[in-house]
């Protein structure tokens, strides 16, 4: 039985896997490997995809879409806990839109995004924040609030209510206590939903795809501009290799954090 | 006091708040105006009220019910099958996963990799001549079948959805299955209860909420499917495989159908919202029977 087991969880994984797999196998085959060898077997190792992908920087910047995810993932995440961390506090302690803002912030997740994707495209394009990190930021903040208020209003329900008070006869105020006091205790709550919200800001792919042409361009719409402008003849292993570095830093945050974001994620969805 | 605790509330909703009417108040009233409008991009300032014209061009067109039946069989087809695997590995699994819970990282990567890449991935695995599956068929079985063709696409979309986003319900499931209490099985073993009694009577019924919302979550997210659908076979031949966010998309971005594409996700927001407090009514009532 046990036995059974372990096949039924390697097929599993396998299975699951099975794109990312078969692109990190492609991306180290050279042109004409990949040409006339799809299986899994590579027969002449090579890393001449990875180099390739630089040689062609003045059409397809890989360094600087990297940079654009990086930086809107973070400045996004970041945004989102700075709204609700406050939010969820007051929602918890004091009540105030616990009945109402909870509610609608976490239903949020249910609604398509494209509802809201076309009058923001329209806004920018008046404001100016198309094709711009902080326009891009904005909107992931947006995207990550629902799981990230849940989240935080869940971890702050756990932590005991008599710190508080004993702060206050100490003669705190509501921000000396929220910074001085349940900031510090919060903290590991606070990773957590920060790399939970940089890896979907990070995945996040049709506002990306609407509102950015060209500077603030992140990977994940980068990587498919790149089988679109290679017309007939898409160079594979380019592509793969250009794959793998897309999705290589959300998966070693998801490996070496794995607990973490599962315990998250698993709360996330039974709360929310 | 309270009064200054109630203050202090509301001065630390207030960014959020006026984040979220800035964001999402201000793009859902240009929504309302602009459902009702006739604008393109250039008369972008001064739309013309047209009334329920833009709804009625949505409602009317074949393409628009088209994509709105290819979401919901697409949506509840994953869903159904996402929380039946998960649901099978959860528990079967549980052995191996209770011992070594290193286990379940490996389980769970397919959730870190964007959806959108995942599409670009099978554009490369699905190819007819450098992909390892069509090489494997030809190879072992003998021939392919078209894996992105007008009759086959949609299965595999479907099978590509599932494979990514099974992990999500067997995560949920999973937690729900180990926190049953292990009194509550050992009483029943010791009543008589087998395996698939005790399954059947006993683990099932206590992890119904978390398969409910495991499937709500799973419905919503399909249904709403674009990054993955889009990169992979995009609207498809002749409009097959578009979702109902492709159809607004494609409205927008290459007809310029402002108006349009507007009403419709006018509709899509309706329908979300009829569907969001059906769920709610319904655990509401589950929650007040357990009472």
């Amino acid at each position: 039985m046990t036995a059974l087991r372990w096949i039924v969880f390697a097929i599993a994984v396998l299975a699951m896997n099975f794109p990312v797999i078969s692109t990190l196998i492609t991306s180290f085959k050279s042109e004409a490997e990949i040409a006339g060898n799809p299986s899994w077997w590579i027969e002449a190792p090579t890393l001449a995809n990875y180099q390739g992908i630089f040689a062609i920087a003045d059409r397809f910047d890989i360094l600087h879409y990297l940079w654009n995810s990086f930086a809107s993932s973070i400045l996004g995440a970041g945004l989102s806990l700075l709204l609700a961390f406050p939010a969820a506090y007051a929602m918890v302690r004091f009540e105030t839109g616990q009945k109402w803002l909870l509610p609608l912030v976490a239903n949020l997740r249910a609604i398509p995004l494209i509802v809201f994707a076309i009058p923001l495209y329209l806004v920018y394009a008046r404001v100016g924040l198309l094709d711009t990190e902080l326009g891009l930021a904005l909107i992931l903040c947006i995207v990550n609030l629902p799981l990230v208020l849940v989240l935080l209003a869940a971890s702050l329900r756990d932590l005991p209510a008599e710190l508080d008070e004993a702060a206050r006869v100490d003669g705190a105020s509501t921000f000396g206590l929220l910074w001085r006091i349940v900031l510090p205790l919060a903290t590991p709550a606070l990773a957590t939903t920060m790399v939970l919200g940089f890896v979907y800001a990070w995945n996040e792919f049709l506002f990306a795809l609407m509102l950015t042409t060209r500077n603030a361009v992140t990977t994940t719409v980068g990587a498919s501009f790149f089988f679109a402008a290679s017309g007939g003849g898409v160079r594979w292993g380019t592509a793969a290799a250009v794959m793998v570095l897309s999705v290589l830093p959300p998966m070693v945050l998801g490996l070496l954090l794995y607990r973490r974001i599962g315990q998250s994620l698993a709360a996330g969805a039974v709360k929310g | 006091m309270q009064c200054a605790l109630a203050r202090d509330g509301r001065i630390l909703v207030a960014p959020l708040t006026i984040f979220l009417l800035a964001m999402l108040g201000l793009p859902l009233v240009v929504d309302l105006i602009y459902s009702v409008s006739a604008v393109e991009f250039a008369t972008i300032l001064s739309p013309e009220f047209v009334g329920l014209a833009n709804y009625a061009s949505a409602l009317s067109s074949e393409s628009f019910w088209r994509a709105a039946w290819f979401s919901l069989r697409f949506g509840l087809l994953c869903a159904t099958a996402q929380v039946l695997i998960g649901l099978f590995l959860a528990i079967f699994l549980e052995p191996l996963l209770a011992r070594r819970p290193w286990l379940m990282a490996f389980l769970m990567l397919p959730m870190m990799v964007a959806p959108a890449l995942v599409g670009l991935m099978y554009r490369l695995v699905l190819h007819e001549f450098v992909g390892v599956v069509p090489w494997f068929m030809f190879t072992y079985v003998g021939d392919s079948p078209s894996f992105l063709g007008p009759d086959n696409a949609f299965k595999t979309l479907v099978v590509v959805e599932v494979l990514q986003w099974t992990p999500f319900a067997l995560l949920i499931l999973y937690s729900a299955y180990v926190s049953i209490p292990a009194d509550v099985r050992e009483a029943a073993a010791i009543d008589g209860a087998g395996t698939w009694r005790r399954l059947v009577s006993i683990d099932l019924p206590l992890m119904g909420p978390a398969i409910g919302a495991t499937f709500f979550i799973r419905f919503i997210d399909s249904f709403r499917v674009f990054d993955n659908v889009y990169t992979l076979t995009g609207a498809g031949a002749g409009g097959s495989t578009a979702t109902m966010s492709i159809w607004v998309y494609e409205a927008f971005f290459k007809s310029g159908d402002i108006g349009r594409a507007v009403a419709a996700s006018m509709l899509l927001l309706a329908a979300s919202w009829l569907v969001l407090s059906v769920v709610h009514r319904l655990s509401q009532r589950r929650a007040g029977a357990s009472a």
